[in-house]
């Protein structure tokens, strides 16, 4: 079977710094991966590496078998196999929800108007989001607007989906409906990388865990590997931090 | 507040402070005459306004050192006493009992000639034709130049060899601003074509060199200037009678009775027509537009 | 000290000023009741409404009794001139709205244009980056005027076959050339406003570099600048009375006219007035919109 995704000694860094150093990683179809770690040690990144937002200094990326940083790769084509959804939702706000969904399908797909609107509703219907459909971002709360751009990446039908931190910008009260999204995403076999702070929904959602620490991966197994018995003493420090953050 | 009710008291104060000066127009006698006793703006100078450039036949020469006026292929320089209205300019100042260095000269734009409020000269000679709506906002001398206009145009244009007024009905003909010949257009040929208005006469034959305006209505004694490369015909006086170039003064100013005095003296001496004689030349001969 | 037995003896000038407990918070009760003592609103009104008054009266007052006012006032605000001369004027004026008009439309496309051009990434497209960055810089350095002039006599010189030999169209192409360069200044700040993150969420999900700009930049941007296309459209309306030089018998061009024939600088006023009957509800609008951008950011921001 085909890896869905398969990174190997990747490098990036932003002038000086370094900011990946030397990432490995293995991911299979229908998988669900969670990234934890501390602000700055390279979540973003990495996921923007993969999605090719963020070119690369050193090491491979492939996608389904295909080498998505060698030379020559058309960028477009390989960013409609992956789908990402940002911290900040980035709706476009000058355009309905509906479109802000049919978009990329008309545009990039070259679905008909007609089918992208009914595909979209469709989606849109699935998670509860379709009276909606015709306002406007701006009268949406955060969490609604953080549904929808999920909804604006699955409309794209990638083969994987990015997730950055998506719920750190909510109202805690919004954090739920979003999170209970992405596990029906999950039960549904979306592979998946997220990037997440949500310690409980990790546990919850993930077959694996990574904890990235300085630029690196430092330690992944199980969530129950990770979370209860982690065996680097900095995995440990973080989690101990969390936990006394009162964030599990 | 307080600070605004005094601001208010001191534009009080300053505005019954500014009384309007009571004018006081001087009357001149017959005697009053000379350069040391005439109403001038400068003590012992006459200082006369024309335009910038100063187009020939009335001006011309090659222009003086230090002078603003450029002499070329259709300007001259007032200094230089060349072309009709500078050579009058210095008869008339010799009549009125000047010398040639007390004559100075400063350049306007037309619309200075009747602004309102004080002038910087004693009067304007410009090609100013005169009129009864003009004369309610300037004083004009009498008449110095009985004023025809004729229409100039260049090789292939729709306009060479035409003789009627009717005959120019579809051309596109052009003229400087303010002239007595953009009110021939109007008034004789009432075209069918939108003639092209220009800020002054070097515009108005730029277009017609380039091709967009099939001819140029000029005062008749530009016509023979080689401004263009035909003359087409001369047109008959407007209906309201003759028209003459008078020198336009400040309104009250008592400078226009000596003034006149002089012109009529250059005129019965013959010393107009001799000028005319010289610098302008008008050919009977060119058909008149009927 | 409230009493409760019956009103006060001297109802118009109650004793107590700002201290009496009768009257509401804030209002003077040194003034009498109608000239709104007891409540401060309406004794700014009419604060404002008198020293406007005065203060426009002292000025007239002083205009009027300067010693040359009868000579500025026959000259320059001239009735029977007005009269006579205002309804030709507003007849050439039309052709000042056709000048208008059409440049508008071509610069607002010109401009977008260039100022698309002066975006685009990449070392292939330097030389487009360039002539672009060249073209503002040219017309926006060289004044209206002779820009016009250059063009107008410089033009029909050439002898270019398959354009129409007109003065209007030598006119209507200076004031397109010159208004592009600002306006796609305009647009260019417009299109940096749009924050990156749109960009990175529309590359995200595929779209093209030319897709997104166009679908997702674009519209954000133009509608982000509306206020300075406007305050931009203004000027070119009120430029539209330089291609007189050209000879066009346009509004100005007829103003000169009567001005030159008669003598007498009304008709130019007249032209003033309708200059500003046109652009002052336009400059209104304009700050209608900015006001209203303001109330709807900071009611975003908010919530």
């Amino acid at each position: 079977m085909t890896r869905a995704v398969d990174i190997q000694g990747l490098h990036k860094s932003f002038g000086d710094l370094e900011v990946l150093k030397g990432i490995d990683l293995a991911v299979d179809s229908h998988e669900v991966i969670c990234l934890i770690g501390a602000s700055g040690s390279g979540k973003s990144t990495l996921l923007r590496c993969i999605n090719l937002l963020e070119p690369i200094d050193a090491g491979s990326i492939t996608i389904a078998g295909e080498e998505i940083t060698r030379r020559g790769v058309n960028v477009d084509d390989t960013r409609r196999k992956i789908g990402i959804v940002f911290q900040a939702f980035n709706l476009f706000p000058h355009m309905t929800v509906l479109h802000n969904v049919t978009l990329a399908p008309h545009e990039v797909l070259k679905a008909s108007k007609r089918d992208a609107e009914r595909d979209s509703t469709a989606l849109l219907e699935r998670f509860g989001l379709s009276d909606k459909a015709s306002d406007y971002p701006d009268r949406l709360s955060g969490g609604q607007q953080q549904r929808v751009a999920i909804v604006r990446a699955l409309a794209m039908r990638p083969e994987i989906l990015l997730l950055d931190e998506v719920t750190s910008a909510l109202d805690p009260v919004l954090v739920a409906e979003v999170l209970d999204q992405i596990r029906e995403l999950a039960e549904q076999g979306m592979t998946m990388i997220i990037a997440t702070h949500e310690m409980g929904f990790a546990r919850d959602v993930a077959n694996r865990v990574c904890f990235l620490h300085e630029g690196q991966i430092l330690e992944e197994g199980s969530p129950e590997q990770i979370f209860s018995e982690p065996e680097q003493e900095e995995t440990r420090l973080f989690l101990d931090r969390i936990i006394a953050a009162g964030r599990m | 507040m307080r600070k605004a009710l005094l601001v208010l008291a001191v534009l009080a104060v300053v505005a019954t402070a500014c009384a309007p000066k009571t004018s006081t127009p001087t009357s001149a006698a017959a005697g009053d005459c000379t350069p040391s006793t005439m109403n001038l703006h400068t003590p012992g100078q006459l200082t006369i306004a024309t335009g910038n450039p100063a187009y020939k036949p009335w001006y011309g020469g090659t222009s003086v050192a230090g002078s603003d006026w450029k002499s070329g292929k259709y300007t001259g320089d007032p200094h230089t006493g060349e072309g009709y209205e500078s050579a009058f300019a210095y008869a008339l100042a010799q009549q009125l009992g000047f010398t040639n260095d007390q004559v100075t000269w400063e350049g306007i734009p037309f619309g200075k000639s009747f602004a309102p409020g004080p002038k910087d000269f004693d009067f304007a000679m410009q090609q100013i034709s005169i009129t009864p709506q003009r004369a309610k906002a300037v004083d004009f001398s009498d008449g110095y130049y009985d004023v025809n206009q004729a229409l100039i145009a260049d090789n292939g244009s729709p306009a060479i060899g035409v003789t009627t007024l009717a005959g120019l009905k579809d051309l596109k003909l052009g003229a400087p601003v303010g002239t007595t010949s953009l009110e021939v257009i109007q008034q004789e040929i009432q075209p069918n074509v939108e003639p092209g208005v220009y800020p002054d006469l070097d515009t108005a034959l730029k277009d017609l060199h380039n091709g967009q305006l099939d001819g140029v209505v000029v005062d008749f004694p530009d016509a023979f200037y080689g401004y263009a490369d035909q003359i087409v015909g001369q047109f008959p006086p407007l209906s309201g009678g003759q028209e003459q170039f008078g020198l336009a003064f400040e309104k009250g100013n008592p400078l226009v009775s000596c003034v006149n005095q002089a012109i009529a003296t250059l005129k019965s001496n013959g010393t107009l027509k001799q000028l005319e004689n010289q610098w302008l030349q008008t050919d009977a001969s060119v058909p008149v537009f009927s | 000290m409230a009493s409760g037995s019956g009103p006060s003896p001297n109802v118009y000038f109650p004793p107590g000023g700002d201290s009496d407990p009768r009257l509401p918070p804030g209002s003077d009760s040194r003034w009498p009741k109608i000239l709104g003592g007891g409540d401060s609103s309406a004794r700014n009104v009419w604060i404002a409404v008198g020293s406007t008054v005065i203060f426009f009266g002292l000025i007239a007052v002083i205009v009027v009794r300067s010693p040359g006012w009868p000579e500025i006032k026959d000259s320059f605000f001239n009735g029977a001139e007005f009269r006579s001369s205002f309804p030709v004027i507003l007849e050439k004026f039309v052709r000042n709205i056709f000048i208008f008009c059409v440049a508008e439309v071509l610069v607002l496309i010109l401009a977008l244009i260039i100022a698309v051009l002066r975006s685009l990434p990449g070392p292939v497209f330097t030389p487009l980056r360039i002539m672009a960055a060249a073209y503002t810089d040219l017309f926006r350095g060289v004044p209206t005027i002779l820009v016009i002039l250059l063009l107008g006599f410089g033009m029909p010189a050439l002898d270019l076959q398959g354009i129409p030999d007109n003065d209007y169209v030598w006119a209507i192409m200076a004031l397109t050339l010159v208004y592009s360069a600002y306006v796609a200044e305009v647009y260019r700040a417009g299109i940096q406003s749009v924050h990156p993150s749109q960009v990175a969420a529309a590359r995200s999900l595929g779209l093209s570099r030319w897709q997104s700009m166009r679908h997702v930049v674009l519209p954000q941007a133009v509608r982000r600048v509306i206020p300075p296309l406007l305050n931009d459209f203004i000027g070119l309306q009120k430029d539209s009375a330089l291609v007189y030089v050209l000879g066009v018998v346009e509004a100005l061009n007829k103003a000169t006219i009567i001005q030159q024939g008669d003598f007498n600088f009304t008709p130019l006023v007249a032209l003033s007035l309708i200059f500003i009957a046109i652009t002052i509800p336009q400059a209104r609008f304009v700050d209608w919109l900015i006001a209203r951008d303001q109330r709807k950011r900071q009611s975003s921001a908010a919530v």
